[in-house]
């Protein structure tokens, strides 16, 4: 746990900071008990640093009387949906205030004719899928956490899941934005319509930007029709590889699958038994498919997704014929991350992303970078995307988690020479911003800086996030 | 106790899941009224970075206890202990309100002097002003809440039934624990049981001496109580030589199977083991049942948290709905009803929020009556259906099947 130890001058600063805050929003949404800034002085990946404020806003002249607040007397901001983040976004690491955005949560539009929905940051990601399947439309980004996360927080990291193969990512969905700067401004990019290229695209600058840019206060998605139906399909194999070619196969027949999932050794046997899983022995790898659209086109892709797998030594394939199968096959992905820690209690999980054909030189590197076995690691993850959720397991005991983050650093160095990138989906936070020169070049990273600077001068947004410490 | 519940803290890997089932999160998006911000404040404790203050007790007493989050969480993390240290800690550092205190301490524990203080109460009653939405204050809170619930019955369960009602050559011999409500005021579910099973070959015997079943004192953290009480009940269940022990209430089936493990130790598993909710008893032994003919009328059900989620019962009732009537499920019929002891008290406009959620999904049902299998949802849904003026009935399963075996004998 991160505590600050404040000057008297910084003790005075905050309590004028509350008070005036106290007086322009009201007590309901002005929170200081150390009880209420533990509440929200965390998030996924487990480290905590305390905010001195919490601040519950409802609406977006809430947000910008606090940022203009803030930004008068130098005060950290650090926004905040669900707290699911994996790489410490939501984290306040230098105090200051966060913005609990879970209170903003109204869908304000869904129009159906124009494929498009507009809401406030706060809305859990599911929900919004859930209201807008109701006029038979679908809105595709789905992370793990979709039930629990917010659209808020899957913008600010452009979270990815399942679906992007067929589907593409966050990124990919987003119109509009309205948006508080630091100091207190409200600004529009993009517009609510399907295409627009007039001027810089601002919209995909902010989009990713981890709360270093700016407060989203109003999201404006695009939507698809939904697909009428899923069928889902497992394949079991007995080498990594088999799997891999497998997966290749399938896209090479020109079938784009709605997820393409892969689990391999480690994270098979981390499951088996786990929950009621039952898996044989002798699977060393697997594949988990869906495939959607009408009945006619989803037994085709079917048929050559199964005749790819056996062509590349399936063990064995499953489709299944019921929800409940469905769902049995699902179970296995989902129950690999808490499964996990039945190999050993800690865990650093990276999602890097290489281009799919060097996915077997990927893994091939890390089964190198562990020969000694001194860790554990588990593989799986989007393979469709290459990118693959690689997690370092290691003991309790002395010299484990320095053997662990150095096998971490070799990792992100193979990834960057396979021409992939240290980040697929869960954004760089504190986690990984050690790591970001290795991918961005100085020219670029400065380019990064002096936008950050030309938002955010002072630098109160989210501070020690997103940029290595020395830039 | 022990310190098992710092093991359990550390386990939580904080990814937030338990967001998309709390029923109090859902109505009020408050880190602190979720178990992961809640454990975050129990790891605080437990590393001396606060102590036990107001607002602590405030965000500790607003946890229902539902147990959702317990079945969903991907870590596997007992919240149950967590919470449960929580009270606990708060009872021991803060005190426990005076009033429930002497209530848990000194009436539950002595059933003639609960009988005799809710009898005067129940004359008293006729002089506190008649609300639309029932007609008398909680119990054993009585003094304490907002609420309004039935009228006390004449004639408690255990007085009605204190002789056993003889069954010829039964095929097994079951003990009923009651409950408060069901003691108290919802006599007629103790009689549905008596009846349904009597019917089956099945003699029940009510255990003249036994008492609360100690949720209301555990809810407050006031382990001490709930302690006494456990002992007792099972001087007073171990004592009679029963197959089985049945109850008609989810929350009293939770605090005698799973809390008293944790109360009175492994040496109580042989109990647990025999103990079922009623809908769980009927499918296990009886299975089909012979004499019953459905009643016209459409019953839909309604979850009590107590039962699916922590016992994972919700085929059970249904299926003897589904027998002995026109069944029809609800949407969202695992939503809670908002009821449970000090919670409803203390949050009363959650409380609310809640059931009247509830409510609209029963009413959109189409049922003519909705069936549940715990007094507590009983008493919060009758509530919810008066305030609305609704003509829909509000039963246990049991009265239903009752009601069908009656059907049956009648239409022969
Ligand atoms: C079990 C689990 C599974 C997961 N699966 C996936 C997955 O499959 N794919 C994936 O991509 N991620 C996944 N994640 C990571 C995480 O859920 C995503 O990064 C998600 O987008 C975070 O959303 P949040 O609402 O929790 O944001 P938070 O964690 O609260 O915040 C994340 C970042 O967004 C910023 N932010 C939040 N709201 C705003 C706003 N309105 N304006 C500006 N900045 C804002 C915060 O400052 C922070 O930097 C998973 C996490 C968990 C715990």
């Amino acid at each position: 746990m991160v505590m600050f130890k404040r000057t008297t001058r910084e003790d005075t600063k905050l309590l004028k900071v509350v008070n005036e805050l106290l007086r322009v929003l009201g007590k309901e949404k002005v929170l200081s008990g150390i009880e209420d800034r533990l509440c929200y002085s965390y998030d996924g990946t487990k480290q905590k640093a305390l905010p001195d404020i919490v601040i519950r806003p409802n609406t977006t002249s809430d947000v910008s009387i606090t940022l203009k607040v803030a930004n008068k007397y130098e005060i950290p901001i650090c926004a905040r949906g669900a707290g699911t983040g994996l790489s410490g976004g939501a984290v306040p690491l230098q105090g200051g205030i966060v913005f609990d955005l879970k209170g903003m949560n109204k869908i304000l539009s869904i129009c159906p004719e124009d494929f498009i929905a507009t809401v406030e940051p706060g809305v859990v990601t599911k929900h919004l899928q859930d209201e807008v399947a109701k006029h038979g439309l679908f809105y595709p980004p789905d992370p793990s956490s979709a039930a629990f996360s917010t659209i808020g927080g899957n913008v600010a990291e452009c979270a990815g899941g399942i679906t992007g193969l067929k589907y593409g990512v966050t990124r990919d969905y987003i119109l509009a934005l309205e948006i508080v700067l630091p100091d207190g401004s409200i600004i529009n990019t993009g517009r609510k319509t399907l295409r627009s290229v007039t001027g810089y695209d601002l919209t995909r600058l902010f989009i990713g930007s981890e709360g270093t840019l700016g407060i989203f206060t109003k999201i404006t998605v695009k939507l698809i029709p939904k697909p009428e139906k899923i069928d889902t399909l497992a394949a079991f194999f007995c080498e990594r590889d088999n799997a891999i070619d497998a997966a290749d196969l399938v896209i090479e027949n020109n079938i784009v699958p709605r997820t393409l999932e892969f689990m391999d050794q480690m994270s098979i046997s981390a499951v088996r038994g786990y929950g009621g899983v039952t898996l044989d022995e002798d699977v060393k790898a697997l594949l988990l498919i869906d495939i959607d659209g009408t009945g006619e086109n989803i037994k085709h892709d079917l048929s050559v997704v199964e005749s790819a797998c056996k062509k590349k030594n399936a063990l064995r394939v499953k489709v299944a014929e019921t929800s409940k199968e469905r769902e049995a096959i699902w179970a296995v992905r989902r129950s690999i991350s808490p499964a996990l820690y039945n190999i050993a209690p800690h865990k650093i999980n990276e999602d890097v992303c290489v281009p799919r054909s060097r996915i077997k030189e990927l893994l091939q590197k890390v089964d190198q970078l562990n020969d000694k076995r001194e860790i554990y690691v588990a593989n799986f993850g989007h393979i469709g995307d290459g990118n693959v959720h690689v997690n370092i397991m290691f003991k309790d005991e002395p010299g484990q988690e320095e053997i662990a983050e150095k096998i971490v650093h070799n990792i992100m160095v193979e990834v960057i020479k396979l021409g992939g990138t240290i980040s697929g989906e869960h954004g760089i936070g504190n986690k990984k911003s050690q790591f970001m020169d290795l991918e961005i070049l100085p020219k670029e990273l400065s380019i990064m800086k002096k936008l950050k600077d030309f938002f955010d001068p002072k630098g109160i947004m989210n501070p020690g996030k997103l940029f290595p410490s020395s830039a | 106790m022990s310190n098992d519940w710092k093991n359990e803290v550390s386990k939580c890997s904080k990814c937030g899941k338990c967001h998309t089932v709390c029923p109090v999160f859902l109505e009020t998006h408050d880190e602190s009224a979720v178990a992961r911000g809640r454990i975050s404040l129990a790891e605080a404790l437990k590393d001396k970075q606060i102590g036990y203050t107001e607002k602590l007790r405030d965000y500790v007493y607003s946890c229902k206890k539902c147990m959702r989050c317990r079945k969903v969480c991907p870590s596997d993390v007992d919240y149950e202990k967590i919470i449960s240290a929580l009270l606990r800690g708060v009872a021991e550092n803060m005190g426990i309100p005076l009033l429930p205190k002497i209530i848990f301490r000194y009436i539950l524990p002595r059933r003639i002097l609960f009988d005799t203080l809710l009898k005067v109460s129940s004359k008293i009653q006729r002089f506190i002003p008649m609300k639309k939405r029932g007609q008398m204050r909680h119990l054993p809170l009585l003094f304490m809440g907002k609420r309004w619930i039935p009228t006390l019955a004449g004639k408690t369960a255990l007085q009605k039934f204190r002789k056993t009602r003889k069954v010829e050559n039964p095929r097994m011999r079951v003990g009923l624990f009651t409950g408060c409500l069901i003691n108290y005021i919802y006599v007629d579910i103790a009689e549905a049981v008596v009846d349904v099973l009597n019917k089956m070959g099945i003699e029940v015997v009510i255990p003249q001496r036994q008492l609360c079943c100690g949720t209301p004192s555990s809810t407050m953290g006031d382990v001490k109580s709930s302690k006494r009480l456990a002992e007792e009940n099972r001087k007073v269940f171990e004592s009679l030589e029963l197959d089985a022990i049945v109850s008609a209430c989810a929350t009293c089936t939770k605090s005698i199977k799973n809390d008293y493990m944790h109360i009175l130790g492994p040496s109580w598993k042989n109990m647990s083991d025999k103990i079922y909710d009623i809908s769980e008893f009927i499918d296990k032994f009886i299975g089909d049942m012979p004499g019953v003919k459905p009643i016209g009328e459409k019953v839909t059900y309604h979850d009590p948290c107590h039962l699916l989620w922590v016992r994972d019962i919700s085929e059970e009732p249904r299926n003897i709905l589904k027998k002995s009537s026109r069944f029809v499920d609800m949407d969202m019929a695992d939503a809670c009803c908002g009821g449970g002891g000090i919670f409803t008290i203390i949050h009363y406009d959650l409380t609310l929020k809640m059931l009247e959620r509830k409510v609209d999904s029963i009413q959109r049902s189409g049922a003519d009556t909705v069936a549940t299998n715990c007094p507590g949802c009983v008493m919060q849904i009758a509530d919810g259906l008066a305030g609305r003026n609704s003509n829909i009935k509000t039963t246990h399963s049991i009265q239903i099947l009752q009601e069908a075996l009656k059907n049956g004998e009648t239409k022969k």
